[in-house]
């Protein structure tokens, strides 16, 4: 574990020396990621402007929905950044070389390129995160701490998620359009799925896990969430977890080494 | 040190049906047989040529070796282990260096990667420095160490590629092409600096290239593999005698003869004048040589074993 961590910390700061050498894109990355954040944080505002309430939701509940997304879409992004280049490792064989190396290969494919733009965007995200949940009536420690749980359970899903694209990469070669499509439904759960009408609702509460994923962790900050859905969101991350480890198992069998 | 019994390997591709829809619903696949039914053994500090043409096999065998693929049947056991468990106990003693690949961060010095293996093979501070400055000097590229790798000729890559593979001195290492696409002063660097590693660190090699000369210099085991299957395994030396009914015997003309005196000999496979090259069957080299002290004025007769390339052609035409 030890020597897991000092080689993650070593991948981390190479992908970050590399990073480093372009300015210019990192400036504007990080700028669009901020127009993006106060567009949607600003719009909240206005919606409230004229309402008090949005399908139950005060604007104190409706942020903390956007900020708990946030944090856990960043987080999976800061961790997760290497799935995206994985393609041309696929394709270009370069990934026979990582696969011969005396460690797993999700240290180097699946949180080898720890996104540091993420984790500077993440910074804000959690001082305005506190910010408004220490606002919350009826704030409790076993709510906040069950708060912290859900979303670690979330990064679980999201690392179950990022497994199985890994996982689909290697037997089809295909990562943009996966992880374009885990991008799309995730934003979904940006505010409460509540917004959406059934069946959509249920569709991406139970079948697609994003209301688990982004949806839960506020939930049970507000105390809206049953010890029943708790455990149900528990055993969906096992389970996709689970699968995931087969599925890699599966393609690692199948991996053909392309590229000669 | 590596025990390969009945080795087969099958490749599964899609094929490309009439339509969409059936691509989806009666999905055609083709098998392809890269390694079949292969048995060999390799002992502990040989060097082992593996060659064929392209599509032989040769790399998909160092990949099942190496753990990378899995094998569709047969048993492999290297260093005492089945490669594919990719235990790291394995991994750490073994290389893969490919000519057409590479392991090193493009964006930065080769250093970086050589501190990196460093720690993913627990190498320490002491052997880590001895072994790049060792590694280096044989290869004459110690400058080379902090200039970022995207900056570097293709050479001087493969031999930051060389070192990276190195540091952690595996005890069994699978070359794969490793001069492909340099030039030839390149060449003969890389040909050295193997040859001397391995007589310095008595590592097990097996090395497959497309240039013979790697192979006839390095190897003196050859393993010839086509379609899949090992048409020889053996030395050199006897690959020659076993294969080979003919030689080469090429004659220094004094003067210019027309081509019919030249055929009261043999056909010459060469004539260009003062060089005349005779292809002869080695039971009739008595005969020709007296044909030729008796018809032609020559300054220099020379007869060697026909050109080792020729008799793997000649072995994969047979097949």
């Amino acid at each position: 574990m030890k020597k897991s961590l000092k080689l993650f910390y070593i991948y981390a700061s190479l992908y970050f020396k590399m990073v480093f050498q372009q300015r210019l894109g990192i400036v504007l990355f990080t700028l669009g990621k901020i127009i993006r954040f106060l567009f949607l944080f600003l719009m909240i505002f206005l919606v409230f402007s004229k309402t008090r309430l949005v399908k139950g939701f005060s604007l104190n509940q409706m942020i903390i929905f956007y900020l708990t997304f946030n944090i856990i879409d960043s987080t999976a992004q800061l961790l997760f950044r290497e799935v995206y280049r994985f393609r041309s490792q696929v394709v270009s064989g370069s990934f026979d070389l990582i696969l011969l190396k005396p460690h797993h290969p999700f240290l180097r494919i699946l949180v080898g390129g720890v996104d540091f733009l993420d984790l500077f965007l993440l910074i804000p995200y959690i001082v305005l995160t506190i910010y408004y949940i220490l606002q919350l009536p009826n704030l409790s420690l076993l709510l906040t701490a069950s708060y912290f749980l859900l979303i670690i359970n979330s990064l679980i899903i999201a690392t179950a998620f990022h497994i199985m694209v890994l996982a689909l990469a290697i037997l089809t070669t295909e990562v943009d359009h996966t992880i374009m499509i885990y991008r799309d439904m995730t934003a979904l759960g940006r505010f409460p799925v509540e917004i959406y009408k059934e069946p959509v609702r249920a569709i991406f509460t139970f079948l697609i896990p994003v209301g688990i994923m982004m949806n839960f962790p506020a939930k049970i900050l507000f105390n809206l969430l049953s010890w029943q859905f708790i455990l149900f969101s528990i055993a969906i991350s096992s389970l996709s977890l689970l699968f995931s480890f087969k599925l890699w198992d599966i393609a690692l069998k199948k991996y053909q080494s392309w590229g000669g | 040190m590596i025990t390969v019994k009945n080795l087969t390997k099958v490749y599964k591709t899609t094929v490309k049906g009439k339509n969409f829809i059936s691509d989806i619903f009666a999905r055609k696949y083709k098998e392809t047989i890269a390694v079949k039914n292969i048995s060999f053994e390799v002992r502990e500090s040989e060097l082992v040529g593996l060659i064929g043409p392209n599509g032989a096999g040769k790399t998909t065998t160092l990949k099942i070796l190496s753990g990378i693929l899995y094998p569709t049947s047969g048993t492999c056991k290297v260093l005492g282990m089945t490669p594919f468990d990719k235990k790291p106990e394995f991994l750490k003693q073994i290389s893969f260096i490919m000519g057409q690949r590479n392991q090193l961060f493009w964006d930065l010095p080769a250093l970086d990667t050589f501190y990196l293996n460093k720690e993913i093979y627990d190498v320490d501070d002491k052997q880590f420095k001895q072994v790049v400055k060792e590694l280096s000097d044989l290869l004459n590229c110690e400058n080379l160490l902090d200039k970022p790798v995207k900056t570097l000729s293709l050479g001087e890559r493969m031999k930051m590629e060389l070192i990276a593979g190195l540091i952690h001195n595996p005890k069994i290492i699978f070359f794969d092409e490793p001069t492909i696409g340099l030039d030839i002063f390149s060449q003969e660097v890389i040909r050295d600096f193997i040859k001397n590693y391995q007589k310095h660190y008595r590592a097990s090699i097996i090395l497959t290239s497309h240039y013979m000369e790697d192979v006839k210099r390095l190897a003196k085991r050859l393993i010839v593999i086509n379609k899949g299957r090992i048409l020889y395994d053996g030395s050199q030396a006897e690959i020659v005698k076993k294969y080979s009914n003919e030689k080469y015997v090429t004659v220094i003309l004094e003067r210019q003869v027309e081509q019919k005196v030249l055929a009261l000999i043999s056909k010459p496979i060469v004539y260009n004048f003062p060089r005349v090259v005779f292809k002869i069957d080695k039971s009739e080299i008595p005969t020709v040589v007296k044909l030729i002290t008796d018809n032609l004025s020559f300054s220099d007769l020379t007869i060697e074993e026909e050109p080792i390339e020729e008799i793997i052609k000649t072995l994969f035409r047979g097949q």
